[in-house]
């Protein structure tokens, strides 16, 4: 179970001890812990998953995978896992919950017990998830689920409805964790901590908990449907009733899209704290990085339909969609850019932070670049549901995610533990992890344009050399990913002991103010942010304590 | 998964790999001689075009390049540039600086008129490619778990299906997971109308040389259009994922000049008389009436 | 009651206007659908009007086409009995398809449209069709079902529909879910032509 794996706190408070601690916690630290240490465990499953993939697909020919339905059912899993239960988890659930009441000087988060609901049901999700795939035959119907595909005609098991119920359980935690965090964010901040002072994780967080709140009740309407129809007779998406499975990827894409904004954003706060701390400069442009995370938030609810350029939407409508999905190039270019020149002029220790959060530039260029392409409905007709799309995809979205919560993991693992990580062998797990993913992805560049698609167990033999270099990638991967988990155990081990602040002058948010490890109960008594140097200060997001 | 097996496993596959590859080279510049519409291997691009929109999808993609590739130079040189001119040894007192109006709208301004480039020839192309040409020939297509049918309402209303082969019983030069019994047959230089539909689950009909792909999906009918510039075989994959043989379920089609096109339909409508009127298929098979 | 918990009571009562606000959208919203689909023209769904064409009808011709499929769930043989018609803009046109039950059972079938090109469809305009209406065919019956429609002369005035010479009006014949029962298949449709609804 995920809290019998947890990290012992040394410190002797007053607090619930053993399984109670865990099970009934109310406490914003044990929570977030628990998320990383679910994320981690999740993270394992889905990675496995992604090397069976990867092996199966090393060759031409059917490998080892001959049930090409269980390659299906892989294929979903993968997906669901990493999106719903390792990214979502580990950003918004786990550091979002350790340091954002930590940076607004808050004592907890607004609604403890409401924190303790939404991890627990993001845990029964995953367990439910992990029922769907052992329940009848598994559900083979890809991430986005699409009817009728994943109709009770051509999914007649209960594998699919355990996963829609997955989804719902884990859907109403994020939801109830989001009301958390707005209402924290909100209400809890300590004197002095305007808005716009605010860190820029707090910020990526508060857009990102909007950004669930309006999305996950869509998804869950659309998954009820889905649910009626498959049980209950109804014909929301059944052509021969009158329905249309056209609105299944309407609804499930207007969450959908979001969705990849909600993976994405606390990556984009995590990686802004990141780089200023290890330039020690302030960040470049602060209100132009918060309010380009604001204006991402809204326009990905309107440019949803750029996934369904072939589904036979009209031409106009491809025209707006193309202009739309262009437009988010705007203020996602502000952010590399203000990155690059926070780094400009600063004085940068290149430690494994450091590391990852300037892989995670290069990989969010790459993927956003080709996002550029894609977004054109014309050429999409060559790109959609190919290689191209699953290079894209990774790039901007997962492996950057995964990036960033690395990056998250080194940068704050002192803080939360009390312990160091080894420097050099994460450096090492740095560059071993980086060029695997690049090994493993950039080639699916080349399959795409060569035409292969997505979803498929087995290729035409032309394909044959790119995707064995892919696979050679995946194996590094698999190297860097199992190096890191024993870095997670060298430094829980014998990681020597951490300070308060163990990345100096450039580390300015309040959570370096406190102990590491960080005591159970912290800011008990207001911290006081002083207001810095006038008509200027407001741009650092960087508050000092005033004792 | 243990790794040494999954090592193990790829390096003795090497061998193996390298020859297929090395036979499929030979077997490919043999067959040059007529256009065949399908990758090379180790290729890095695009199919070769051969109708009016992938030749557009081609220049397009050309301008995209040439952007993208900028874009990420010019970031790759800012990030070395800082990683060697800003570290921590050659600069040891960072600046200050956090605010430049005058970068910020720069940085602003200049992706905006970049994405004005992008768009007007992007949209010229969705429009092309979106267009109602008048149509020589109208094809219809009908997606099934996992096999094609094809229709031809002007030219005597026949149907046929087109199954793929196995991999038992190719004949050389066909190509594994791509070719079918009877594959699809238009004239060259005819403007073809595809209506695509679906009996089942969605399906995607795509040939990437053709610049070809639409959703099949059930209860609807899309439109799309092609036209083959030049005679040739072109292949093709199911491009949405549709259940267990979703791999298997390739596309095929072939254009011929014109007269051997009129005689192909005329042998056509007797080998398929059977099937008028296909769209019924008195043997349902079976998933949805089970269901019930 | 104190500021705070008129405050509190304001609050309370906000809320459960805009819970009660959204379960009203909610169950409104299949008609808002429609009649958003009706209106557009979204989704290629066909303008069903009692209007008649405009009076006057422009010189500029479409060609208009006719397709027909069946689910392979329905024993039925379907087709339009003529495969294109070109008409004038404005101008009323009355087709025909037919369908037969090739099964030895009463079946009910429901058919589902749409035409393409998509951005044509605001301008297709039904008077009178067979769409989303159930048909019972007794076995070995044929009937005839008649479209009536015009095309809006607004095609040829809207610029991003100026170049559109053919418009394919598509049908597909499902099996309903509303199976006949003995009782009622004792009584089948009396005329060869089965209903205009829809």
């Amino acid at each position: 179970m995920a809290h019998g794996a947890a990290v012992a706190h040394g410190e002797h408070e007053h607090h619930p001890t053993g399984w109670k601690r865990w099970v009934y916690s109310t406490n914003h630290k044990d929570i977030g812990t628990m998320y990383i240490v679910l994320s981690m465990i999740a993270a394992l499953v889905g990675g496995l998953m992604s090397w069976a993939i990867r092996l199966e697909l090393a060759e031409p020919g059917i490998q080892f995978i001959h049930d090409t339905h269980f390659y299906n059912v892989l294929v979903t899993a993968h997906g669901f896992i990493m999106v719903f239960f390792v990214v979502m988890p580990a950003m918004i659930g786990g550091f979002g919950n350790w340091f954002v009441p930590l940076m607004i000087g808050a004592p907890d988060m607004a609604f403890p017990r409401m924190n303790n609901i939404s991890f627990w049901l993001t845990a029964a999700g995953f367990i439910l998830l992990m029922l769907s795939a052992v329940v009848g035959e598994g559900p083979g119907t890809g991430w986005t689920v699409y009817p009728p595909l994943s109709s009770i005609a051509f999914h007649p098991g209960p594998s699919v409805d355990f996963g829609i119920l997955a989804l719902h359980v884990a859907g109403a935690g994020s939801i109830l964790g989001a009301i958390n965090f707005i209402v924290t964010i909100f209400n809890m901040r300590a004197p002095g901590m305007t808005m716009h002072r605010m860190p820029l994780f707090v910020w990526s967080i508060l857009v990102t908990a909007f950004l669930l709140l309006l999305a996950l009740p869509v998804l869950a309407g659309a998954l009820t449907m889905l649910l009626t129809d498959r049980n209950f007779g109804t014909h929301f998406y059944e052509v021969a009733g009158g329905g249309d499975p056209l609105l299944w990827q309407h609804l499930f894409w207007f969450f959908g899209h979001p969705e990849v904004y909600i993976i994405i954003l606390p990556a984009f706060g995590i990686i802004s704290q990141i780089v200023s701390t290890f330039a020690k400069k302030p960040v470049f442009g602060y209100l132009g990085m918060a309010y380009a995370m604001v204006s991402i938030g809204v326009v990905g609810f309107v440019v949803w339909a750029h996934h369904m350029f072939m589904t036979g939407i009209g031409v106009n409508a491809r025209a707006y969609f193309t202009v739309a999905t262009l437009i988010i190039a705007v203020p996602t270019g502000i952010k590399i850019f203000s990155w690059l020149a926070t780094m400009w002029g600063g004085s940068i220790e290149f430690k494994a932070p450091m590391l990852y959060a300037m892989g995670f530039i290069w990989l969010f260029v790459m993927g956003g670049v080709t996002g550029v392409v894609l977004a054109n409905g014309g050429i999409d007709t060559a790109f959609h549901d190919t290689y191209y799309v699953v290079a894209h995809f990774h790039y901007v979205m997962a492996i950057a995610a995964i990036f960033a919560m690395f990056g998250a993991w080194y940068y704050w693992i002192g803080k939360m533990t009390g312990r160091q990580y080894p420097e050099g062998l994460a450096r090492v797990q740095f560059w071993v992890f980086f060029i695997g993913v690049n090994v493993l992805f950039f080639p699916q560049h080349f399959l795409g344009l060569a035409g292969m698609p997505r979803r498929i167990p087995d290729y035409p033999d032309v394909y044959a050399g790119w995707n064995f270099v892919s696979s050679i990638g995946a194996a590094i991967t698999m190297a860097g990913t199992l190096l890191f988990y024993y870095v997670v155990f060298h430094t829980l081990a014998s990681g020597r002991k951490a300070a308060s602040n163990p990345w100096g002058e450039g580390a300015t948010t309040l959570e370096w103010t406190v102990p590491s490890p960080a005591p159970f109960h912290t800011h008990e008594e207001m911290p006081v942010i002083a207001g810095g140097g006038h008509g200027h200060s407001h741009g650092h997001g960087m508050p000092r304590p005033a004792e | 998964m243990p790794m040494r097996d999954m090592i193990r496993r790829l390096l003795f596959s090497m061998p193996m790999v390298c020859a297929a590859v090395v036979a499929l080279g030979i077997a490919g510049a043999a067959a040059q001689e007529g256009n065949v519409g399908e990758a090379r291997p180790w290729q890095m691009g695009f199919q070769d075009a051969f109708s009016p929109v992938m030749q557009e999808i081609h220049q397009f993609h050309a301008l995209l390049l040439v952007i993208i590739t900028t874009i990420v130079v010019l970031v790759l040189a800012l990030l070395g540039f800082i990683i060697v001119r800003f570290n921590a040894k050659r600069n040891p007192v960072p600046s200050k600086t956090s605010h430049n109006t005058l970068l910020e709208v720069v940085w602003t301004i200049v992706p905006v008129i970049v994405l004005v480039v992008i768009a007007i020839p992007s949209l010229k192309l969705l429009y092309h490619s979106g267009r109602t040409p008048q149509a020589d020939l109208t094809l219809k297509v009908t997606g099934h778990q996992w096999y094609w049918t094809y229709n031809y309402p002007d030219q005597g209303d026949f149907s046929f299906d087109s199954i793929p082969i196995p991999e038992g019983d190719l004949k050389p030069g066909q190509p594994r997971l791509l070719a079918v019994d009877n594959p699809v047959v238009v004239p060259v230089g005819a403007t073809v109308q595809v209506l695509v539909n679906s009996d089942d689950v969605i399906h995607s009909w795509a040939v990437p040389s053709l610049g070809l792909k639409k959703d099949a999906t059930p209860g609807r009918t899309n439109e799309t259009w092609f036209r083959a510039d030049v005679p040739g075989v072109f292949y093709g994959m199911c491009s949405e994922l549709c259940g267990v043989n979703h791999y298997f379920m390739p596309i095929e089609v072939h254009a011929l000049p014109k007269a051997e096109f009129d005689a192909w339909v005329e042998k056509a409508k007797e080998q398929f008389a059977t099937n008028s009127h296909s769209p019924v298929r008195l043997a349902a098979n079976g998933s949805q009436d089970a269901a019930r | 009651m104190n500021g705070h918990e008129r405050k509190r009571f304001a609050t309370a009562a906000v809320l459960s206007c805009v819970a009660v606000a959204m379960l009203g959208l909610s169950l409104w919203s299949p008609t808002l659908y429609r009649l958003f689909c009706q209106a557009t023209g979204f989704e290629g769904t066909l303008r069903t009007t009692n209007v008649p064409p405009p009076s006057g009808t422009t010189a500029t011709e479409v060609l208009v086409r006719f397709d027909a499929n069946v689910n392979s769930a329905l024993p039925w043989r379907f087709h339009p009995l003529q495969r294109e018609v070109r008409l004038r803009l404005g101008e009323e046109a009355l087709i025909h398809y037919t369908a037969v039950n090739l099964s030895d059972k009463p079946i009910t079938g429901m058919a589902t449209f749409n035409v393409v090109p998509e951005k044509a469809a605001p301008y297709f305009s039904k008077l009178e069709c067979f769409c989303f209406t159930e048909q019972t065919l007794l076995p070995g019956q044929e009937v005839s079902m008649p479209v009536v429609f015009y095309v809006d002369p607004g095609l040829a005035e809207d610029p991003t529909t100026r170049d559109v010479g053919t418009i394919t009006l598509s049908y597909t014949f499902y099996r309903s879910e509303n199976q006949p029962t003995p009782t009622a298949s004792a009584a089948p449709p009396s005329s060869s032509t089965a209903g205009a609804g829809g």
